[in-house]
């Protein structure tokens, strides 16, 4: 670092962040004629590869906090340290074509193409034709819309989610390292919104890129970031830490507050069913199997019910004892097998299936349909006793080694 | 946001009114409003002409309506209106920019106050001033009033266009790492085009009009034909003045219209 002495930093899993991309010191903005600074000394290190939320209530100044960042709003006083070079002072437009940039409502020219509105930065850095334009088909590529359909359409010809993907697209044409997203699901509907996550989510396992999210939903936080920050008034950091973290030990009332009711639930849509050490297995039968085998396996078994797989070996019919004693065609007996999840399904979802489900539990389906296993209550009950175990110990052990507790720690922000 | 360096400007203040005839709906003009202007203006000039041949003239008649004047004078008035017209838009536009530039904010009203000034007095008053002022007749003090009448509605256009560029565009711009002066050139004014060119389109019609004054100050124009009519007593020629300037006036909206649905960049 080549100025002020960083924060100390108490952030638990420092080591697996890796290095130090964006460092914010002490950063300040005074709005002339209000008396209070609208951003109050925030300091504030984000890893690279690492994407760290801000969240809070409206007026938190999450958003002034964000625009200080790329220099949007000047600040008044602080730093800004981009991959160790300070960067408060200099040609802030320069600055501002090595950050990707999204905010709600994507802000895409409507006078522009698809492929012009993408084209906007590498442009500006002077990038020739040919590989502008093979970036972009990249890039519409990358975010599931064919280029030659795409291409030369303009934004209003789109709908809000594909916008959205295009606004994304913009924002890392010319492969900025970090990228500033302000809301950007925040005007979509939650439907949309929620399959714009997941996509991003993926996409950001490729990338990589370093990104600084701003959100006033702490579900959406949850859901994307690597680390949450609270936010309070005048952006004092209430806690910086990862979301199974802030969930299980909240740093004070605040946090508690912010992260509402229902945190228990909350903590279920952080770890996936692929996760699980334990899924709990029903018994299996096939379609062409002999009934009376099926019967003496499923007697066999403390199960009320069994599973009937077809010849791929995607699940078929739940039958029990009496469904397999009437007899009959296989594949019509009993009943149909629902609640299906994916491995990369997310303990919330599988929740939600199994509680709607016809035999009180999900089953897990590989990308193919094929069967992998069952989770039911229980299941999702030990996961979450272990999460609250490890988490507890975790903090435990935090407090016992370097002596900080919470309450040192929300007041580095201030 | 409070705090982005992109342009804020008050409102326009109430007394210049909105920004006039903008124009929405498809780029693309249809077969029928290309060609329905031409075609209506074709009609009735043709009708006029085989009306006046039809007619015995007598010698003050054929004096007036002869091809050499009536293109003379039709000439003088075109030349009254482009000038005019030029010299508004290289005035206005740029006042209109500077006016919407945030440092600016102070002038806008005194400013439109001026320009509210000089389309507020009659047309025909403005011309008389105008002309005591400069002390002679002729085209330059005439095109200066045109000047003077018709430079609200485009200086009102211009920061009006401006103003409704949607701020999150132009934040979004500069968060691109686009300079003030690149959102201004590459993201303002494309948005604004059609707004301003409606203002144009204003103007020009006012133009046209007001320049038949031009002939009681020296400046010639299709006024002389329509006034001739009226002192003479002669409805061929007050008929043939009154064609000329109504149709040239329909023409030179059509034209700006459809200059307007060209000019407007796609995909608004």
């Amino acid at each position: 670092m080549t100025t002020t002495d960083p924060q100390p930093s108490t952030t638990p899993d420092r080591q697996a962040a890796g290095e130090t991309l964006i460092e914010l010191v002490e950063l300040t903005k005074m709005f002339p004629g209000e008396p209070q600074p609208a951003v109050d000394r925030l300091s504030l290190s984000v890893g690279r590869g690492e994407i760290v939320v801000l969240v809070g209530p409206s007026g938190c100044g999450k958003t002034t906090s964000m625009e200080l960042i790329n220099r949007l709003i000047e600040p008044t006083s602080g730093h800004i340290i981009l991959d160790g070079e300070d960067v408060t002072e200099g040609n802030p437009d320069e600055l501002r074509r090595r950050i990707g940039y999204v905010i709600q409502e994507t802000g895409l020219l409507p006078h522009r193409t698809i492929a012009q509105n993408i084209a906007t930065v590498p442009k500006l850095v002077g990038w020739g034709k040919g590989r502008v334009s093979e970036r972009v088909d990249e890039l519409l590529g990358m975010m599931g819309m064919d280029p030659d359909t795409y291409r030369s359409r303009y934004p209003k010809e789109l709908s809000g989610g594909q916008r959205q993907r295009v606004g994304v697209a913009r924002a890392m044409a010319a492969d900025p390292p970090v990228m500033l997203m302000d809301e950007p699901f925040g005007a979509i509907d939650p439907i949309t919104r929620e399959r714009l996550q997941n996509e991003f989510l993926r996409l950001q396992q490729q990338i990589q890129k370093t990104i600084i999210f701003v959100t006033h939903d702490i579900d959406e936080a949850i859901k994307m970031g690597d680390k949450i920050a609270v936010l309070r008034d005048q952006s004092h950091i209430a806690q910086f830490d990862t979301p199974e973290n802030i969930l299980t030990n909240p740093a004070d009332d605040y946090v508690a507050d912010f992260i509402g009711a229902g945190a228990s639930l909350k903590r279920l849509n952080l770890s996936r069913i692929r996760d699980l050490e334990v899924t709990a297995d029903a018994p299996i039968g096939s379609l062409d199997e002999e009934p009376a085998e099926l019967l003496r396996r499923l007697g066999a078994s403390d199960w009320s019910a069994m599973l009937l797989l077809d010849a791929k070996r995607r699940p078929s019919r739940w039958v029990t004892m009496g469904d397999l004693r009437r007899g009959g065609d296989l594949s019509r007996v009993g009943l149909e097998a629902r609640a299906l999840v994916e491995p990369h399904a997310t303990l919330s979802d599988a929740l939600n299936e199994l509680i709607t489900s016809n035999g009180g539990c999900a089953i897990v389906v590989a990308a193919d349909g094929a069967y992998q296993g069952i989770v039911d209550l229980e299941t999702i009950m030990a996961a979450v006793r272990t999460m609250r175990e490890q988490h507890s110990a975790f903090y435990l052990a935090q407090k016992t080694s370097h002596g900080v507790g919470h309450d040192s720690r929300q007041d580095e922000g201030r | 946001m409070a705090g982005v360096e992109a342009p804020e400007i008050p409102e326009v203040s109430s007394d210049a009114g909105a920004p006039v005839g903008i124009q929405r709906g498809s780029h693309r003009p249809t077969l029928l409003e290309w060609l329905g202007m031409p075609v209506f203006l074709a009609v009735i000039g043709g009708a006029t002409y085989f009306w006046v041949q039809s007619r015995e003239l007598d010698s003050i008649e054929t004096r007036v309506l002869t091809r050499d004047l009536l293109v003379t004078r039709t000439i003088e008035h075109l030349q009254l209106t482009a000038v005019s017209t030029l010299i508004v838009l290289a005035l206005a536009v740029p006042l209109g920019i500077l006016l919407t530039r945030r440092a600016a904010r102070g002038a806008v009203p005194v400013v439109l106050g001026i320009a509210n000034i000089g389309q507020g007095v009659p047309s025909f008053g403005l011309l008389a001033v105008i002309y005591v002022a400069f002390g002679f007749l002729g085209f330059t003090p005439v095109v200066f009033g045109l000047v003077a009448y018709s430079l609200l509605p485009i200086l009102r256009n211009t920061m009006v266009g401006l103003q409704q560029v949607d701020s999150n565009l132009i934040k979004a711009s500069r968060g691109m790492g686009l300079s003030p002066t690149m959102v201004l050139l590459k993201v303002e004014l494309p948005l604004a085009v059609p707004v301003i060119i409606a203002g144009v389109r204003t103007a020009l019609i006012i133009n046209v009009g007001t320049a038949t004054l031009g002939t009681f100050f020296g400046a010639g124009g299709l006024g002389y034909v329509v006034f001739n009519g009226i002192q003479l007593n002669r409805d061929t020629i007050l008929v043939s003045g009154v064609v000329l300037v109504s149709g040239l006036a329909l023409l030179v909206s059509y034209l700006a219209g459809m200059a307007g649905r060209l000019l407007s960049p796609r995909g608004l």
